[in-house]
């Protein structure tokens, strides 16, 4: 049936029926007529059927011009809509670049946020960390809390390899916060070689350590020995203040300081806790 | 340190001193005063408030001979006996 490829029917198969609203006001009866004649012997419409399948993307409502399509182009002719959407176009790309640089904003955020959080925690001191530049104003104005008094007692330990005697002169001291004191600690080499020791501490309870401020003393740095020596290791150190106003430290009398002595090896370097 | 494996109680940081360590006294060049500063702790039963002057004659004699940095004695915490014997011990 060569009806069917009738240009109106032609529309509305391949552009939908919306395409039909534009053309023709022909009403229906009147379009069909022709074909219902009984000399309409076709229009030879197979092949142009078979011609017309490959066009049907072209279906433009507005104009139908078969030359070469560019790429892109607006969606409608009409200047205004042009401009509007060269318009949009403009700021999403302005969003996108800013977006882009948020992003990478954060990232560089993020690599930043170590030295700036250890900058900070060494001005502000939170966390139980060193307080840069902070101490000696401290010892200089600081009050001793008198009514407070606190047992310190001495611990001395030796790694096993260390052939030290090593061992604190009086087993316990009573200071009371804000007051500096000194102790002692001594130390034997009995074999004749001289050996190098270091040494680390602990303070007990682990909260109370937080305010348990060496002034100086003898850790973390090599110390030799001659052989058949004898020294006194002095430790020089304060409890802060502070503790007294601690609601957690209101049942800690007693804070154990421990020393522990290990020996080491020529030219070894060992790293000083806090920040490296 | 700590070596009990608890995992979530915090754990002790050791601090290094604030002025450092102390130089080894090699030829006992203050054990005089140390040993001062022992009987006095050892007769006052252990009280460190009332031992504080022989503290710091020992922190004195150790600058002197270059086995501690020099530091004014305020900056030290001895700071009320400065003014004098009359302070005494405090």
């Amino acid at each position: 049936m060569g009806g069917v490829w009738h240009p109106a029917w032609r529309r509305l198969f391949f552009c939908g029926w919306r395409s039909l609203r534009r053309g023709s006001a022909a009403r229906p009866a009147e379009t069909v007529e022709p074909f219902l004649r009984p000399e309409w012997n076709g229009t030879g419409g197979a092949e142009r059927g078979l011609r017309l399948l490959g066009t049907w993307k072209r279906c433009n409502l507005g104009a139908r011009d078969p030359a070469v399509q560019p790429l892109w182009r607006p969606k409608s002719s009409n200047s205004f809509r042009r401009a509007q959407e060269e318009e949009w176009r403009r700021r999403n790309k302005t969003v996108l670049t800013y977006v882009v640089a948020v992003a990478v904003g954060m990232l560089g955020a993020a690599y930043a946020a170590v030295p700036l959080y250890r900058l900070y925690c060494q001005t502000t001191g939170l966390g139980g960390s060193v307080v840069a530049g902070h101490a000696s104003d401290q010892i200089e104005n600081m009050v001793p809390v008198k009514n407070r008094i606190i047992k310190v007692t001495f611990n001395a330990d030796v790694h096993a390899s260390l052939q030290w005697n090593f061992r604190p002169q009086q087993t316990e001291i009573f200071v009371v916060p804000g007051e500096t004191a000194l102790a002692f600690y001594k130390a034997k080499n009995p074999t004749d070689k001289p050996v190098i020791g270091i040494s680390t501490y602990n303070v007990v309870p682990f909260e109370a350590g937080q305010y348990f401020n060496k002034i100086q003393c003898f850790c973390f740095e090599e110390q030799r020995l001659n052989p058949q020596e004898e020294v006194d290791m002095p430790v020089f150190f304060y409890i802060d203040p502070e503790f007294a106003e601690d609601p957690r430290m209101i049942k800690v009398d007693v804070i154990t300081l421990s020393y522990t002595f290990f020996e080491a090896k020529e030219g070894q370097n060992l790293p000083v806790p806090g920040y490296n | 340190m700590s070596t009990a494996m608890n995992f979530g109680t915090k754990s002790f940081q050791p601090r290094p001193p604030e002025k450092g360590s102390f130089p080894l006294d090699h030829f006992g060049e203050c054990k005089s005063f140390k040993e001062k500063f022992m009987k006095c702790l050892h007769d006052n039963y252990f009280e460190n408030a009332l031992c504080r002057n022989e503290s710091k004659e020992y922190l004195q004699c150790r600058m002197e001979r270059k086995l501690m940095l020099q530091e004014p004695l305020e900056k030290l915490g001895f700071g009320d006996l400065i003014g004098g014997k009359s302070e005494a011990k405090k």
